[in-house]
């Protein structure tokens, strides 16, 4: 019975749902940052599931809608590329690196496993034979010295543990072989030292003793780390502020760790010609949004500057604002009446997008009084005459302009 | 010992390091398309008008298909650019087509009316004319030449010179080797 529900070609309701999230969850979201289309409730990736559907429906395999994702987006929209090329890096260098690690870790943990066991000094049978003496005696541990006493006393303690059940005949044997080679050994080494020691306080510890023999200095090493310190910090110095783009205000911590030049010009200067300059300089690459902040700051800085206003003018007419274009330049001939930009400006919104040929022609006239690059005036005059005749062609528009 | 340990750091660090430098100069959003140069993806489009057009109807022509939306500031900012650029080439054996996508209709006619286009225009409803086109930053533009192929794409608003160019290329049958980008453009 169970075969054969699982047999059919089950196309109903909730397993259509799960083979559309199978190949969704295996496709990046172009819209997205770093989601799958199965996760993401952007209007594209819902559209691209309602399609996995239809193509399920239609009797497409997985793979095949797949296939015809890439044929659209490339491999960049499959979360995990094919291992093919160099996709095959990405599922080859993290098995490479699971294995060496794997491997790294087992033969350290060999070699600290030998250091452990390795060095059981040969054992003086006579110190043996003290020690076990001792701890059979039951007596005071005054008469020996401190490493002596502290292991005579774990192996009271053991031999307590063993007696009420705690230890194992194995592990007993084993400690307590361990700790009675260590204390006779402790106590075959050479006994000059000791009762001075003792006399000096009783209580030094027995690791004072091992610590002090001192390394030979090897200076390059020191050198080498610094020098491998000093170029990873160049690099990542180096490409980090490159590659990671401002966030602005969307980033928690805003351009302060990216760096970026407009964060440094507001600390450094604020002051307005360079603000203007820097916006110039942005409309010009064609960054908008950069060049609307740099005036905008300008505004804040002096809220009449022309230039400022006559650029936001430009930029929002260029986006599709006429209205509020108009209002920019209107405000940058309110301070300046012939600041050239916004002449040009104000009959350009008055010509390409309201219409006002004769006002627009008006605004040019004036235009061509101020001071202005030949080449400038050159063009000024060709849209003129372009205007001009436009006026001519088409009474209708110039009939309705005069206000 | 010593000599031995520091080649092997460098050894495993240096390439890694590479490999994150190079990582971090890459655009992971940049999705380059394989259209390129392929047959452009057929299809049939109703436009606003209520007109239906395929891209068949549009063979021997070459044809300016571009994807936007209303909301998305490059598409009102190359908006004028391409009116301006039809009536120069609307003579010729050119076709403007335009797509609209992850739109209402009525701001999509909206848009039309403020820039006065008067190419016809698409409305792709399920969004799946743009998934077949591999469209993922709006505006994004695509050239076809006579014979239905895509010599050019380009992502982000578009200036008259670059249709210009791009149209005569197209006209040519002269294949960029990969998609421009604009100065910029919208996701949602």
């Amino acid at each position: 019975m169970a075969v054969l529900v699982f047999a059919a070609p089950a196309v109903a309701g909730e397993d259509l749902e799960d083979r559309m999230r199978e190949v969704a969850s295996g496709l990046r979201c172009p819209v997205c940052q770093n989601l799958s289309v199965a996760d993401s409730s952007s209007e594209m990736a819902r559209e691209m599931r309602a399609l996995i559907v239809d193509q399920l429906r239609a009797g497409k395999r997985p793979d095949e809608i797949r296939a015809y994702f890439v044929s659209k987006y490339g491999q960049w929209i499959l979360l995990s590329p094919t291992p093919r090329g160099v996709g095959l890096v990405v599922w080859i260098v993290p098995t490479v690196g699971a294995v060496a690690g794997l491997g790294g870790a087992a033969w350290l943990l060999r070699r600290w496993s030998r250091r452990e066991k390795s060095p059981l000094p040969p054992v003086d049978v006579s110190a043996l034979s003290r020690i076990r003496e001792a701890v059979r005696a039951d007596d005071s541990l005054v008469a020996l010295a401190p490493e002596e006493a502290r292991l005579v006393e774990a192996l009271r303690e053991l031999r307590f543990d063993y007696r009420a059940g705690k230890l194992s005949d194995g592990d007993y044997e084993e400690l307590r072989t361990l700790y009675e080679t260590r204390a006779a050994a402790a106590l075959a080494r050479p006994k000059r030292p000791r009762p001075e020691r003792a006399a000096a306080g009783a209580s030094v510890p027995e690791a004072a003793a091992a610590g002090a023999a001192p390394r030979p200095a090897r200076p390059w090493r020191w050198v080498a780390a610094a020098l491998f310190l000093i170029g990873f910090g160049a690099t990542l110095g180096y490409f980090l502020p490159q590659s990671v783009r401002a966030r602005g205000e969307g980033s928690p911590t805003g351009d302060f760790l990216t760096g970026t030049r407009e964060e440094a010009a507001r600390a450094e200067a604020p002051d307005l010609p360079v603000l203007l300059e820097r916006g110039r300089q942005a409309m010009e690459a064609g960054e908008w949004d950069r060049a609307i902040g740099f005036f905008r700051r300008a505004l804040e800085a002096d809220p009449d500057e022309p230039t400022a206003h006559a650029s936001l003018g430009l930029i929002l007419h260029r986006a599709g604002h006429p209205d509020r274009a108009l209002k920019s330049f209107e405000r940058a001939l309110a301070r300046d009446p012939a600041s050239p930009q916004a002449l040009w400006g104000k009959g350009l919104v008055l010509y390409e997008s309201l219409g006002k040929t004769a006002e627009a022609i008006r605004t040019w006239e004036t235009l061509l009084a101020q001071e202005i690059s030949k080449e400038d005036r050159d063009h000024v005059l060709s849209i003129l005459a372009e205007a001009r005749q436009r006026l001519v062609a088409q009474p209708g528009p110039a009939a309705r302009s005069p206000r | 010992m010593a000599w031995k340990r520091l080649a092997f750091i460098f050894a495993v660090g240096v390439p890694l390091l590479a490999v994150l430098a190079f990582g971090f100069t890459r655009d992971p959003r940049e999705i380059p398309s394989p259209l390129i140069g392929r047959p452009a993806p057929a299809f049939s489009v109703r436009l606003t008008d209520g007109r239906e057009v395929s891209l068949s109807d549009l063979r021997g022509k070459v044809v300016f298909l571009n994807f936007w939306a209303s909301w998305c500031p490059p598409c009102r900012a190359e908006a004028r650019a391409l009116e301006a650029s039809w009536q120069r080439h609307r003579d010729g054996d050119v076709a403007f087509l335009g797509i609209n996508m992850q739109d209402r209709e009525e701001a999509a006619r909206e848009f039309l009316r403020e820039f006065g286009v008067t190419y016809p225009n698409g409305i792709d409803g399920g969004n799946r004319i743009a998934i077949d086109y591999g469209v993922w930053g709006i505006p994004e533009t695509f050239f076809l030449d006579r014979t239905g192929r895509i010599t050019y794409k380009h992502i982000g608003a578009l200036g008259a010179e670059t249709i210009h160019a791009k149209l005569e290329e197209a006209r040519q049958g002269v294949q960029s080797r990969r998609e421009g980008k604009g100065e910029y453009q919208s996701i949602r």
